[in-house]
């Protein structure tokens, strides 16, 4: 039997009578997973970790971490959980370093993790400025390295690459990554957007409107998102349009070097493109096309 | 607890360069900054010859500024700083993902505001010494001043400091922390200190006002009557701030009123808290009440720089003596056995002047009395504490109406003077419920009633003073009394012989009883003439005497104080009377004009022996006075200003000193302008007895004979002083 980090059964919330802002959310994050919560605005995630963490007070007794229920660990439960709810909580007039201090005397935090932490997020050089000063991507980083601080089994990350350039999003994925490969630790991440946390993540949740519209690993996720669709670059686009449209009807000419055709599966791209060079298509380019953020997109605007 | 402890030294390194603690310590030195420039500004002369802590009063006198300004003040600003510094950034969520107890978070922040508060009155005290030290170079320090630091004293005032800022600080906490913007916490904290000033203006602050609390440590710079540490406004604010952090703390931790207090289990602890901490705080605010005791005792020590070996307590009608209390030991204890019907008595300390006490039968009354040179301290307790601290506070009885009806403002307006005069009727009945001893001791009932009677006569005089002016100016219009006029007259019986040592009820009763005689007499004559239509009796006696006398001293001649002896002085049922009156009768003639001046010897500040009859061949003016008579200082600078001014008349000015210290006199009478001839009277008795002088300043007129021009004359501050000077003189009279 898998172990679960977080489970929660059929969890409901509501903050009046009419208005359910969660429906019967059950979320099951096995060990070592790194878990996308994924959701646009207003979906109900932000609600979901604040219920996690306990800062809102849970209407029933669905939520388990640890395979206990959370109203009965905290704040003892924190101990092994690193989170990070919605903006960063950072001390503007202290300097990073001092943000850190603080966290480490709480969390009776030797002070040499401190500087452990700030290299693993490349702040060294800025830990004695303030906070003030940091830029958007700083704070986040030093958001993560507060978090981190006390090596936690779990971290809870909100939107954590929320405003930062792709550079920036590029390191914050790939020093998840590792944290999850060398440390074992199971991170519950949250975004809206899919293409931000796909590439790293091992499983994933589908929020919208309150209700939990998928949950499984990456694999599945794409198994789910059926059809495969992909773009060909090729010469004499338009003739080839129409020798194709009597085998392919999905077949769309899309500029005067483009067809876009949709294949019932990835296993027929390899026959697929075959076909086509025996036939004497000049082709110049392949290409994916992810059918899971159309997917992603029609999956969350169910009501 | 090790969670509490380390939430607290996390709270240290959150507020690092915020420079909290650092504006606590300023607002703290503030007020003694304020002080010692207000001091050197001022240099005003210590008239307190007692001896005390200089360090110490230089605390109490910044208590003022500090307890209702500046400390609640810092408190507003550090608990809002505090608590910002957590909603600004998100900390209150940040604190929550942390294993921290919400109990450690609530009272790690709380317990910073503490020592904020511990660090403000700890600046203050340490701000006192210091600016005490430093003014002591600049201004001279008291010889009666010790510079020693008093531990005692200073750890009660920071302690007393401490607890009644704590309610304060609770409620602010609360607020700041429940609201995240900080505009409410600042609102609210501004709003209760603004309304403070308008409820103590008013008079109208509950015991459990949050600034109330502190203002009472500035009220009463000393602590309890009683000698507690613990007064109950310090139980007050304790009780309020458990009330307050349980509500506060469940709220937070719940984050909903609702969730706080919704579900039964909570219901019921709420319920049980404010059932044991709201009963404990009603009965720390009713009022106590002394029980009465089962002698009749008055009691006390002396502590005097001059010998006293005897004490009269006199009535304060026809200053009988009604115990002679022998000091043995510096110490005086007398059980009466006659009863004593509530009133205020006349204590007369012999060389230290005279004190009112109020007191009944069953009453134990401790006096302790300390006197140095001019000063005198006198400390009243026991069973009428209260009664004798109302008396105290409550001497100015100022009042709009009071002011129309002298100033002749508004008699054209019947209707409104009534309505104020009612309205501010009803206001000092209020009031004089209200009055409480920094003990939470109440006047007893019979005080109340008694004194209730007592103000509304001084309204009823004015009513009757507003009907003579009507009368006079508007002839032909009705004043007609309103039913609430006839309810204040019904509260005050036209024969109560309680009340009668209160002159105002006399001239209420002489005005009630003269009012439908309407011959153009004097009112001496009518009032005289009504008396004598009373039933016999004691109520009637009293009266009498009372009139009788007034009219003996305004009687213009002897022809007519002998006509006034032969109508009434038989009229008494008791003959005391008669004999007190006539006795009044023969000083009065012996003291009128034309009369020999008694004859007294005095020495010279070069110890020369002097005679009054040395004086003959001028006139001879002279001013009796004490070294311990302020109001004799008073007089004295206009007295020697009109020695200047008539030197080259044939004008003798005198001094004459009652003093028992010679030593006292001599210093001070050196000081004085050498116009004046300086005496001291060496029979101060006899000199008193003979010049029936009851009270000092004195100024007697005496012609080049040696006979009396005026032994009684106006004070010199009076304009008719120097008339009457100048009449004598035979000047014309000034332009």
């Amino acid at each position: 039997m898998t172990d679960y980090i977080i489970q929660t059964k059929s969890l409901d919330f509501r903050f009046s009578k009419h208005k359910k802002v969660l429906d019967d959310v059950s979320l099951n994050i096995p060990k070592g997973a790194i878990y996308g919560f994924l959701g646009p605005n207003g979906a109900g995630k932000s609600t979901t970790m604040r219920l996690l963490t306990g800062i809102l007070p849970e209407q029933q007794d669905a939520i388990s971490l640890f395979g206990k229920p959370l109203k009965t660990q905290l704040p003892q439960v924190f101990e092994n959980i690193g989170a990070l709810v919605e903006s960063p909580a950072l001390y503007l007039h202290l300097s990073g370093y001092n943000n850190l201090k603080y966290l480490a005397e709480l969390r009776n935090v030797p002070e040499n993790r401190i500087t452990e932490v700030l290299e693993l997020v490349d702040l060294t050089r800025d830990a004695k400025r303030k906070v003030k000063q940091y830029s958007l991507g700083m704070k986040q980083r030093l958001a993560i390295a507060m978090a981190l601080l006390s090596e936690p089994q779990l971290l809870l990350l909100d939107e954590p690459v929320n405003g930062l350039d792709p550079n920036g999003m590029r390191d914050i994925r790939q020093l998840l990554v590792k944290l999850n490969k060398e440390k074992g630790i199971t991170i519950f991440v949250s975004s809206h957007l899919l293409a931000e946390i796909e590439k790293m993540c091992t499983h994933v949740g589908i929020i919208s409107n309150g209700k939990l519209r998928f949950e499984g690993t990456i694999q599945e996720l794409s198994e789910q998102s059926g059809a495969c669709k992909v773009q060909l670059t090729l010469k004499d686009a338009a003739q080839w349009h129409e020798k194709l449209l009597a085998d392919y009807p999905s077949v769309v000419l899309e500029s005067n070097a483009q067809l876009s055709i949709e294949l019932s599966d990835r296993e027929q791209i390899p026959a697929f493109t075959k076909e086509l060079v025996n036939r004497g298509a000049e082709l110049y380019e392949i290409k994916v096309l992810n059918g899971l953020e159309e997917w992603f997109m029609t999956l969350i605007r169910q009501k | 607890m090790q969670n509490f402890t380390t939430a607290l030294k996390a709270e240290h390194i959150k507020k690092k360069g915020t420079g909290l603690y650092v504006v606590a310590g300023i607002l703290g030195v503030i007020s003694p900054l304020i002080w010692t420039i207000v001091t050197i500004i001022q240099d005003t002369p210590n008239r307190n010859k007692l001896p005390y802590n200089y360090f110490t009063e230089f605390i109490e006198n910044c208590l003022d500024p500090f307890a209702t300004f500046f400390f609640p003040l810092m408190i507003i600003i550090t608990v809002s700083r505090v608590t910002q510094l957590d909603h600004k950034n998100g900390g209150w969520q940040l604190m929550e993902t942390q294993p921290l107890k919400k109990i450690s978070i609530f009272f790690s922040k709380f317990s910073v505001t503490l020592i904020a508060n511990l660090i403000s009155i700890f600046s203050l005290i340490a701000g006192c010494f210091l600016f005490g030290y430093i003014t002591s170079f600049i201004l001279e320090v008291p010889e009666n001043a010790s510079l020693s630091f008093e531990i005692g004293s200073v750890l009660l005032i920071a302690a007393r400091l401490f607890i009644a800022g704590l309610f304060f600080t609770a409620l602010q906490y609360i607020i700041s922390a429940l609201l995240p913007s900080f505009i409410w916490s600042i609102l609210i904290g501004f709003f209760l200190l603004l309304a403070y000033l308008f409820l103590t203006a008013f008079n109208v602050v509950p015991d459990w006002y949050p600034i109330e609390i502190l203002g009472k440590i500035a009220t009463y710079k000393k602590g309890s009557d009683l000698g507690y540490w613990f007064t109950y406004s310090a139980a007050v604010s304790c009780i309020c701030t458990v009330i307050a952090l349980y509500i506060g703390f469940e709220w937070y931790k719940h984050k909903k009123l609702k969730l706080a207090f919704g579900t039964g289990k909570r219901i019921i602890m709420l319920v049980a808290v404010l059932m044991v901490f709201g009963g404990l705080l009603f009965y720390t605010l009713t009022p106590n009440l002394m029980e009465p005791y089962n002698k009749t005792v008055i009691a006390g020590s002396i502590d005097s720089d001059i010998p006293i070996d005897k004490l009269y307590l006199r009535d304060n009608f026809i200053n009988d003596t009604i115990a002679e209390i022998d000091v043995k030991n510096n110490k005086f204890h007398y059980v009466f056995t006659k009863d004593m019907p509530l009133d205020d008595y006349i204590l007369n300390l012999g060389n230290l002047g005279a004190m009112s006490v109020t007191m009944a039968a069953n009453d134990s009354t401790f006096i302790d009395i300390k006197k140095r040179k001019q000063s005198t301290k006198v400390t009243l307790t026991g069973t009428r504490l209260a009664e004798n601290r109302y008396k105290e506070d409550n001497q100015s009885g100022w009042s709009s109406v009071n002011y129309y009806i002298s100033e002749n403002v508004y008699l054209d307006k019947p209707d409104f003077i009534i309505k104020e005069l009612v309205s501010d009727w009803k206001e000092a009945m209020a009031e004089s419920d209200k009055f409480k001893t920094v003990d939470n001791y109440v006047p007893r009932d019979d005080f109340k009633q008694k004194n209730k009677k007592v103000l509304t006569i001084r309204y009823l005089n004015l009513w009757n003073d507003f009907l003579k002016k009507r009368a006079a100016l508007f002839p032909n219009e009705e004043t007609k009394e309103t039913p609430e006029i006839a309810e204040m007259k019904k509260t005050v019986p036209l024969n109560d012989e309680g009340l009668l040592s209160n002159e105002a009820y006399f001239n209420y009763v002489s005005s009630q009883i003269t009012a439908e005689d309407t011959e153009d007499v004097s009112q001496n004559t009518k009032s005289l003439r009504a008396i004598a239509k009373l039933d016999n009796g004691d109520f009637k006696d009293k009266m009498l005497f009372n009139q009788l006398k007034q009219s003996m001293e305004d009687a213009s001649d002897k022809k007519e104080r002998d006509s006034l002896a032969v109508l009434y002085a038989g009229n008494f049922s008791n003959k005391r009377y008669t004999d007190i009156i006539l006795y009044k009768k023969q000083i009065i003639e012996k003291l009128a004009k034309g009369k020999q001046a008694p004859l007294f010897d005095a020495i010279t500040i070069n110890n020369e022996p002097v005679n009054l009859a040395d004086l003959q061949g001028k006139f001879v003016v002279i001013d009796v006075w004490a070294t311990w008579c302020g109001p004799c200082k008073y007089q004295s600078p206009y007295f020697e200003k009109l020695a200047l001014k008539y030197k080259k008349e044939n004008i003798q000015f005198v001094a004459a000193s009652t003093d028992d210290r010679m030593d006292d006199w001599y210093i001070e009478a050196k000081s004085k302008s050498k116009s004046v001839l300086q005496l001291h009277i060496n029979n101060k008795k006899e000199f008193s007895k003979n010049y029936n002088a009851v009270s000092i300043p004195r100024f007697i007129l005496i012609d080049p004979e040696g006979n009396l021009v005026n032994a009684e004359m106006p004070f010199p501050s009076d304009q008719t002083f120097e008339q009457l000077l100048r009449q004598a003189l035979g000047l014309e009279e000034q332009k």
